[in-house]
């Protein structure tokens, strides 16, 4: 079954479209508001937005496959993703990812069995002075240690 | 185009003063004027990309290195494509395009023409740095019908998406992922499918596309290569013909193994079709190469079937009786041989019954693949020949000689329904580099060259007259039709004088071009 956009998400399509002079140009936002309204970009909801902006699906996969923010398979409620890179490393990330994949007992890429949590390694965060740092879904967590994220994971529900 | 962007300018490039069209780019100035800078994802048909980074090269006053394809020309820019500079950062850059590369040039089909190799040869020569382990990847994915991908030998120059999206506009082919996961694909098992897909494996300058239809059977080294036109539409299209020079005298399985395009902007520009790449066969396979002698009056020579057929035809012409006489041509023929026809059959004997047997048409294509599926329509219907409607009856009504270039008939009518027709014929030639069904219903059947083997021109759809010579030698007792033609009219003896000086192709052309304006108002 392809999948269709509420009428809502259909309209700020639309909308977001009629910004540009070219419809394709429009693939990011578009990937964005399909990604918010069905958790995910798999081979469906590529035919919806190409069908959408007027190209052809592999134009889209290659979008989809080349931005980490935009994910082929659902993610869970709660999307962890550490940063792995210089600063967060030297500040002790490397053990803070084993402490997650233990705690969560799952590898990053993917997801626990109840969808409440996905784990990813990231690069710079862009918050090196925070490091190590993490966002789950759209916030930003830095200075962690263990214990930090006991806390911040026991809050989410 | 405006004025403006034809004004020339005057550059230098390692010291050599070049007159170029402003707006070109410094590799195109070069590569006008001879001077090789390495590139791998430039591809003239194509606007330049700047992604492979191999065209590196130092202009006077730059701080840095550029991009010779994709920095345009200014006047009075001193170019260095050999500094010391220039080649570190070749030598460099081959050895990041290497860092992920398999380094199987043993075994890749590429060998001995890819790029990577040769400039690897040129300036790479260093040791590896290399300790981690190289990314694995997809090494053999059926991407079309003849064409199969490796994703570990890609170098990511991107030339074989941009001609599905520029040139086909078919997009096939796309780039997932990123960084060292980076990787051309297909979508979710679509493979290319168009009528120019061979192209690709011309067009990637590496051994990541390959053609299943030359894949190890030769190594492209032991080939010669030859200048010849595709025969098989009405485009004409400008081709390669590759083939086994040792063949037949060397154990090797076959001639020809394999058909490119050959650049030519009036024609086909930088490709050929599949159905023209991929129907070579016919070059080699089912070929007439002997006389056949059905009715076994010793017609086992050309010297004895020629005189054989003077006599029966002169016999008609003293006689007053040339409306016995059937010719029927067919647009596989050159523009001579047509010629030929007309001078002798129509002009001098007086032949009324003279037919067109084509092929029949096919699709075409919206690229370069014509309906006409023969090489030279166009010719054919600028000879002045006066074609009669082809019609069995017509064609065998009193007919006592009947003369058949080609066997395309076969395509128009079934074998019985012809053989019933022509039953009755006295004295039916068939003149024919393939055999086919029609050799049992013929008397004599004579042995000659495809195009490859023999010189001439063709008329393309676009009434472009475009010459081609033999690639390499006839095969068994094959002779061109212009010279079994001309050696027809010399024995006829109607006009020797005429035809005595048509020892080659060259005068014949001469003399059409003189006497049919067609030719004569073209080059
Ligand atoms: S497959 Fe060949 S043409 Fe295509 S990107 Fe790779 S190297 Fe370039
Ligand atoms: S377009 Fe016609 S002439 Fe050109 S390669 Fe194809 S069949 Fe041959
Ligand atoms: S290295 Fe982690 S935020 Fe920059
Ligand atoms: S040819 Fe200039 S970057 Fe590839």
């Amino acid at each position: 079954m392809s999948p269709e956009y509420s009428d809502q998400t259909k309209k700020k399509v639309e909308e977001v479209i009629s910004h540009y002079p070219k419809k394709e140009a429009a693939l990011l936002p578009v990937l964005h508001l399909t990604q918010r309204e069905f958790g995910k970009i798999s081979k469906e909801e590529e035919a919806l937005v190409a069908d959408f902006l007027n190209i052809k699906p592999i134009q889209v996969r290659e979008a989809v496959t080349f931005y980490s923010m935009i994910h082929q398979k659902e993610m869970g409620k709660y999307h962890i993703q550490v940063c792995r890179n210089l600063s967060c490393t030297l500040m002790g990330a490397g053990t803070l990812i084993d402490y997650l994949k233990d705690k969560l007992n799952i590898e990053p890429g993917e997801t626990t069995p109840d969808h409440k949590f996905s784990l990813s390694t990231v690069e710079c965060l862009g918050a090196c002075e925070q490091a190590p740092c993490m966002m789950v879904n759209f916030d930003y967590y830095g200075h962690l240690d263990k214990k930090k994220i006991d806390q911040i994971l026991d809050d989410l529900e | 185009m405006s004025k403006e962007k034809t004004k020339m300018i005057h550059i230098q490039i390692d010291g050599k003063s070049l007159e170029v069209r402003e707006g070109t780019s410094v590799l195109e100035a070069a590569l006008q004027a001879g001077i090789e800078i390495p590139h791998l994802c430039y591809h003239p048909a194509f606007p330049s990309e700047g992604s492979c980074r191999m065209c590196l090269v130092e202009i006077e006053g730059r701080p840095d290195l550029e991009l010779a394809c994709s920095f345009p020309v200014k006047d009075g820019m001193k170019v260095s494509t050999q500094s010391e500079e220039v080649t570190k950062a070749r030598k460099n850059m081959l050895e990041f395009l290497l860092a992920e590369h398999p380094l199987d040039c043993p075994i890749c089909d590429k060998a001995g023409e890819c790029k990577l190799q040769d400039y690897y040869e040129q300036y790479g020569f260093f040791e590896s740095r290399f300790e981690e382990k190289k990314e694995k990847k997809e090494k053999k994915v059926e991407i079309g019908k003849t064409l199969l991908l490796d994703q570990e030998r890609c170098i990511l120059c991107t030339r074989c998406i941009r001609f599905l999206k520029e040139i086909t506009g078919t997009r096939e082919l796309g780039l997932f992922n990123r960084g060292v996961h980076t990787g051309v694909n297909i979508y979710e098992g679509n493979p290319v499918e168009n009528n120019y897909s061979g192209n690709l494996v011309d067009i990637c300058p590496v051994g990541a596309i390959t053609d299943k239809d030359f894949r190890f059977q030769t190594r492209n080294w032991f080939l010669g290569s030859g200048p010849s036109i595709c025969p098989l539409c009405g485009r004409g299209c400008n081709i390669d013909i590759e083939y086994h020079p040792g063949f037949p005298h060397f154990p090797v399985p076959k001639r020809v193994y394999r058909i490119g395009p050959r650049e030519n902007h009036r024609v086909n520009g930088y490709w050929i079709c599949d159905y023209g790449r991929y129907h070579y066969s016919y070059i080699d396979e089912d070929r007439q190469e002997q006389i056949v002698d059905n009715k076994k009056e010793k017609l086992d020579s050309w010297e004895r079937v020629l005189d054989f057929l003077k006599e029966r035809i002169k016999k008609l012409y003293y006689m007053n009786k040339t409306s016995r006489i059937a010719v029927l041509t067919s647009s596989w023929l050159s523009n001579e041989e047509l010629f030929l026809i007309r001078k002798i059959f129509q002009e001098d004997l007086n032949v009324e019954k003279i037919f067109l047997t084509d092929p029949l048409p096919g699709e075409e294509d919206n690229l370069l693949l014509t309906p006409e599926r023969s090489p030279n329509s166009k010719g054919a219907s600028q000879m002045g020949l006066n074609f009669k409607e082809l019609d069995l009856n017509k064609l065998a009504e009193r007919t006592e000689v009947l003369l058949m270039f080609g066997s395309h008939i076969t395509e128009h009518f079934a074998t019985a329904q012809t053989q019933e027709a022509i039953g009755g014929i006295e004295t039916k030639v068939l003149l024919n580099p393939h055999i086919s069904d029609l050799n049992s219903l013929m008397d004599v059947v004579l042995p000659t060259c495809v195009i490859a083997e023999k010189e001439g021109t063709l008329t393309n759809v676009k009434g472009l007259v475009q010459p081609f010579s033999p690639v390499f030698e006839a095969k068994g007792h094959c002779r061109p039709e212009w010279e079994v033609l001309v050696n027809l009219a010399k024995k006829l003896a109607l006009n020797f004088r005429y035809y005595s000086p048509f020892t080659s192709v060259k005068p014949i052309f001469k003399k059409m071009q003189k006497e049919i304006g067609f030719f004569g108002t073209k080059k």
